[in-house]
């Protein structure tokens, strides 16, 4: 009586495993990001660092330095966010999700105006970045990436979590470790 | 009037008397032969009350014979009364379910961590389906758009002419 109640149970967890493995939510991050030349530049932000040359290649900059950010987790491919600094504002808006990436409408704002519109589709594996205005010596950039489900599992685990989620990503781990 | 079916039934069982009794045995064509059969008529309702009648049983014989029954149901054949309760799911059947069900789990697992390995670049580039420049305060903007040669595959919107802005703007 007791292995059958405990197999119930296993089957249970099982079936709440597989439901949640259905929920692939992928974050993106999106930046206002000012490139400039300095002397001593500052550490590049992470969510820069693995095109951290491509950016130097590209602008021909040293330095990158967020000056707004927002980092928006999109379930149903429909949300719409804001990341801002004093005198800019990047809107998002997510107009769904698919086999590609997300569709989203760009709207770049100094103070009220809107300086640039633009309409993307934004891959997984394809980094957005769009060359904005000149500001004082530098560049202002505005950069989105879909992170990758690793960045977005660190993100989650310093998130209070509940014990199923904790276990399955334990599992994904595992699994993932013992593939070659 | 009675019949003669009559009057022989109430005579076998002996209750014709007086005249009717008299009139009843001269009627017949054998009485010695008619006593013979009632004779054998007697013997045979005497026994049939004997053996089929109802066996009165005091308390303690009922009380055994009740036991007797009961412990005889449940020894006669125990697997009768195990099935008759049993379900599908069975400890065995659980087991091999559970199995199953943890293999095909590990299964898709493994086939969806496959299709979506975190360093895993898909096919697809990043998209500029529309871009455009507030002509007002940038008349002479211009929008182009390029792919990176390397592996980031960093998708550019280069836009050139758009107005400079003072260095206050870069302010967080």
């Amino acid at each position: 009586m007791e292995l059958r109640r405990l197999l119930i149970a296993v089957s249970v967890i099982l079936a709440i495993m597989l439901v949640s493995s259905a929920d692939a939510a992928h974050a993106v991050w999106s930046g206002l990001v000012i490139a400039e030349n300095v002397p001593q530049p500052a550490a590049i932000p992470p969510e820069l660092t693995k095109f951290e040359q491509t950016l130097k290649d590209l602008f021909g900059y040293n330095q990158f330095e967020v000056i707004g950010q927002s980092s928006k987790t999109l379930r149903t491919g429909e949300e719409d966010w804001l990341a801002s600094s004093k005198y800019f504002a990047l809107h998002v808006d997510a107009h769904g999700e698919n086999d590609s990436g997300y569709a989203l409408n760009l709207k770049l704002y100094k103070e009220r105006d809107i300086l640039l519109e633009t309409e993307a589709n934004l891959s997984r594996s394809s980094p957005l970045v769009i060359k904005g205005p000149q500001v004082g010596s530098g560049q202002l950039l505005l950069v989105l990436v879909v992170k990758d489900d690793e960045e977005t599992h660190h993100r989650r685990h310093a998130e209070p979590t509940n014990p199923i989620s904790a276990g399955w990503h334990r599992l994904r781990k595992a699994i993932h470790n013992i593939l070659p | 009037m009675k019949t003669f079916e009559e009057k022989w039934t109430a005579w076998l069982d002996g209750q014709l008397s007086g005249r009717e009794l008299i009139e009843f045995e001269s009627s017949l064509p054998d009485l010695a032969a008619a006593k013979v059969e009632k004779r054998d008529a007697q013997k045979l309702g005497a026994f049939l009350k004997r053996e089929l009648g109802a066996q009165t049983m005091s308390n303690e014989e009922f009380f055994s014979h009740q036991l007797r029954e009961r412990i005889a149901r449940e020894t006669e054949d125990p697997s009768r009364g195990r099935e008759a309760r049993s379900t599908w799911w069975t400890v065995p059947r659980l087991v091999w379910s559970g199995a199953t069900a943890l293999a095909l789990f590990v299964i898709f697992g493994i086939a969806i961590l496959r299709e979506r390995q975190p360093g895993e670049r898909s096919e697809y580039l990043t998209q500029i389906l529309n871009s455009k420049v507030d002509p007002a305060a940038n008349p002479n903007a211009t929008v182009s758009i390029f792919e990176s040669k390397n592996e980031n595959k960093v998708t550019v919107l280069w836009t050139e002419g758009l107005q400079s802005l003072p260095a206050d703007y870069a302010a967080q």
